[in-house]
């Protein structure tokens, strides 16, 4: 496989994924500021796509419509779900004779949808979970489609490489994002809701349920998305399928280039398995969190390095 | 004329040939079926059918983006719904012309390449073909494959007010639109169910099947998997849906410039497991971006040394490099002279008599008569920089003859051909509007071949005499019957 055809591969995937948190993200943070009487903040959100930034916050005064706005169809925001879907449909594009003809077709029917009008009307003017829903539902269409007509070769292992690595991304900044306030507020540990929504916007409060049933409590939510093997957003579970999927590389021809990812990726892999909430603790969430986000940022420069050519 | 709401404002052109009607303002037999089909479906299921087609477009994305103000607008080709009919009479006429044609230029090529037999003999010119830019000297004494330089030939047919057959230009060097041929016929065949087999249409799914067999033979390393590949300049080119599609249908890699590199006079590409030898390049970018140590050094569409290794016989380029000294339209004036020479034969598709404004006798005629006629430069295409007389003013006629007088070399005049008129589906009625036909040659060892079919563009504006997309064209499947 060409090594700019596997970075598209890479990077579409990586934009889908990108595009289905923020979609999650958006609808449960809009649902619980319809239901919060002190003060809700969309503050957490931006930040986790846009980074610190006063001014814009200032502009967005944390307006549900604006800051929807914002995160859906603003040009001049770079991880606005429009921006996200134009890349990834820019990375299909240019490897469109390598994926299913069903499943360009799906992606450039979600890009078509975002850019509809009735997406910015709804946005201002209608219900906006209605609106997200629309667009989520592109991104499952989209998912369906990949499960059922990509070929099980290196181009959906690199797919599913970008994949787990966004989404082991984005739960490590969530987590960040949400355990921050709580040494300037400690009232929070004990916020049923603050916790609850943490959970909803990455579809794990039914799992968190079946699994504690001692209520919510930030020490169990810990658990849930670093260390929870079978919690589909949870950092060990993404990490568990880098490696998975980048096992299926593996080839005569370039045995130390893999060999070299292989380590970095099993050795992630085991400080992640064999850390605990208490241990994550003594270290401190913050430095652990860095941490972790450090070794998959090198893992994907080293892909980029020895897979995609661009060294 | 037929009764059928559809027709009651399609009102024939005066002097045109009228691919559906005859002079007498009946039917032609081999559109009657089709005007059968039509007359059954009310305007609305038309309308219908133009939404269905515009909509089927834009999912599958055969789209091309417009880049304005720094964003891009998505647009499809234009489409019209209703087929161009060629009978199997006219076809086999056009089809023998053509393959006369492109043999006779392949031995132009390669004689202009080698001995330059046709110069001595005095057919040809010297300084036609020394003074057009496309002429290579880095392709001089080269031998290529089979002694094909083009493999892929796009020749721009038109048919003037009593239904003759001209030759407007030769493409010889990167033909494009071949996707949108394969690509109407798909979408006909979803808009009008059952009429293709009952009209007996030929099909023309064969073509990307045989390029694929015809690149399959250029190897030059005798092996049983010879890696091919198509380059295309990327996605911000206005043909790359056309480059996907042909490297899905024969299942060839797409590749970019940056995908490929050469060692050793040797082409590779980069690819996750290493480098992997190309042996046969189909290439969708211009001669001067191939490679920048030869022609253009800004050029970062090809690849640096590539001409090295085309030179050594280590790789097949598809077209040839230097094509374009046999399809400017200053060698176009010689082509029926090229067939008499290397075929001694008498040319069978007619020239469009062509001025050469270098001669001064021959320009004083045409700046005489200039509202008559059409000048263009010789090195153009995409209908830029043309000069159409009878749609232009004095003061554009003025400045552009001070641009002839500049360097008369690059211009040629010829006589306003009125192109035939078909009917097309514009504004809820069937309307005539100006059309040519571009039929796609394939050349390979074991002969020339076209598949039944092409590409017939369509000037959409009413009156306008040009077909080109860039200029407000569209196009129209085009239907050969058995």
């Amino acid at each position: 496989m060409l090594s700019r055809v596997a970075a598209s591969f890479y990077w579409l995937s990586r934009y889908i994924e990108r595009s289905d948190g923020i979609l999650r993200m958006l609808k449960i943070n809009y649902a619980s500021s319809q239901d919060s009487v002190d003060g809700f903040s969309w503050e957490p959100v931006i930040r986790i796509f846009s980074g610190p930034d006063e001014e814009l916050m200032t502009k967005l005064n944390n307006d549900s419509r604006a800051v929807l706005k914002y995160m859906v169809i603003d040009k001049e925001n770079h991880n606005s779900i429009l921006n996200i879907i134009t890349l990834a449909r820019e990375n299909a594009r240019s490897v469109q004779e390598h994926i299913p003809k069903d499943l360009w077709q799906c992606l450039n029917e979600y890009y078509h949808t975002v850019k509809e009008p009735r997406i910015a009307s709804g946005l201002k003017k209608d219900d906006p979970i209605g609106v997200l829903d629309v667009l989520i539902k592109q991104v499952m269409l989209y998912y369906g489609t990949a499960e059922i007509t990509m070929e099980r070769g290196q181009g959906r292992s690199f797919m599913n490489i970008g994949k787990y690595l966004e989404r082991a991304i984005q739960s490590i900044d969530i987590l960040d994002v949400k355990y921050g306030p709580l040494n300037a507020n400690p009232n929070l540990l004990t916020d049923i809701t603050y916790w609850k929504h943490l959970l909803m916007s990455i579809g794990g409060y039914e799992l968190y349920q079946k699994t504690y049933r001692d209520g919510l409590e930030a020490q169990n939510v810990l658990e849930q998305v670093i260390l929870n093997n079978d919690f589909p957003r949870s950092v060990i579970y993404s990490v568990n399928n880098i490696q998975r999927y980048f096992d299926r590389l593996k080839n005569n021809s370039n045995v130390n280039d893999y060999r070299e990812i292989s380590f970095h990726i099993g050795r992630l892999q085991s400080s992640i398995k064999y850390s605990s909430v208490k241990s994550i603790g003594q270290e401190g969430l913050h430095q652990y969190l860095i941490r972790v986000k450090d070794d998959l940022y090198q893992i994907g420069n080293q892909l980029n390095e020895y897979y995609f050519a661009n060294s | 004329m037929y009764q059928s709401q559809h027709f009651d404002k399609y009102n024939l052109i005066n002097g045109v040939w009228d691919e559906m009607y005859s002079e007498n303002s009946t039917v032609r037999d081999h559109y009657q079926k089709v005007i059968q089909y039509l007359s059954q479906e009310s305007p609305d299921d038309l309308a219908k059918k133009e939404e269905l087609a515009k909509r089927l477009f834009m999912t599958q994305g055969i789209t091309f983006t417009v880049y304005n103000s720094g964003e891009g607008i998505e647009k499809i080709f234009p489409f019209d719904i209703i087929p161009r009919v060629i009978t199997a009479t006219e076809w086999a006429f056009v089809e023998k012309g053509i393959k006369q044609r492109l043999t006779a230029l392949n031995l132009f090529l390669k004689d202009i390449y080698h001995n330059q037999f046709i110069v001595k003999d005095g057919i040809v010119p010297i300084d036609i073909v020394y003074s057009c830019p496309h002429f290579l000297r880095e392709m001089y004494q080269l031998d290529v494959p089979y002694d094909v330089y083009v493999h892929i030939a796009g020749i721009d047919l038109i048919r003037d007010h009593d239904g003759t057959f001209y030759v407007l230009e030769d493409n010889l060097r990167t033909p494009s639109g071949v996707s949108y041929m394969l690509e109407n016929r798909e979408i006909t065949k979803r808009l009008f169910p059952d009429l293709l087999p009952n009209c007996g249409v030929r099909s023309v799914t064969e073509y990307p099947s045989i390029l694929y067999k015809n690149l399959l033979s250029l190897s030059p390393r005798q092996i049983s998997n010879p890696t091919i590949v198509l380059l295309s300049p990327g996605i911000y080119n206005s043909a790359y849906f056309e480059h996907t599609t042909l490297a899905r249908l024969m299942g060839v890699e797409l590749v970019e410039g940056r995908d490929l590199v050469v060692n050793n006079h040797k082409v590779y590409m980069k690819t996750t497991t290493g480098l992997q030898q190309v042996d046969v390049i189909y290439r969708r970018v211009d001669d001067e971006f191939l490679d920048p140590l030869v022609f253009n050094p800004n050029s970062v569409l090809g690849v640096a040394g590539l001409m090295g290794a085309y030179r050594k016989g280590n790789v097949a380029i598809v077209n040839a490099i230097g094509n374009g000294v046999a399809d400017d339209k200053a060698t176009y004036i010689y082509v029926p002279d090229m067939i008499k020479y290397y075929l001694n034969e008498e040319p069978i598709l007619k020239n469009v008599p062509t001025h050469r404004l270098s001669n001064k006798d021959e320009r004083d005629h045409v700046f005489k008569n200039i509202n008559t006629m059409v000048v263009k430069k010789t090195n153009e295409s995409g209908g830029y920089g043309m000069l159409m007389g009878h749609a232009s003013t004095e003061e554009e006629i003025e400045k552009y003859k001070l641009e002839i007088l500049k360097d008369p070399r690059n211009f040629i005049a010829q006589p306003t051909i009125s192109l035939s008129a078909a009917p097309c589906y514009i504004g809820g009625v069937l309307q005539p509007r100006r059309i040519d036909l571009r039929p796609y040659a394939l050349c390979g060892p074991d002969g020339i071949e076209i598949v039944p079919g092409g590409l017939t563009r369509v000037a959409l504006t009413e009156g306008s005499l040009v077909v080109n997309s860039s200029q407000g064209g569209g196009s129209k499947d085009t239907w050969v019957l058995a």
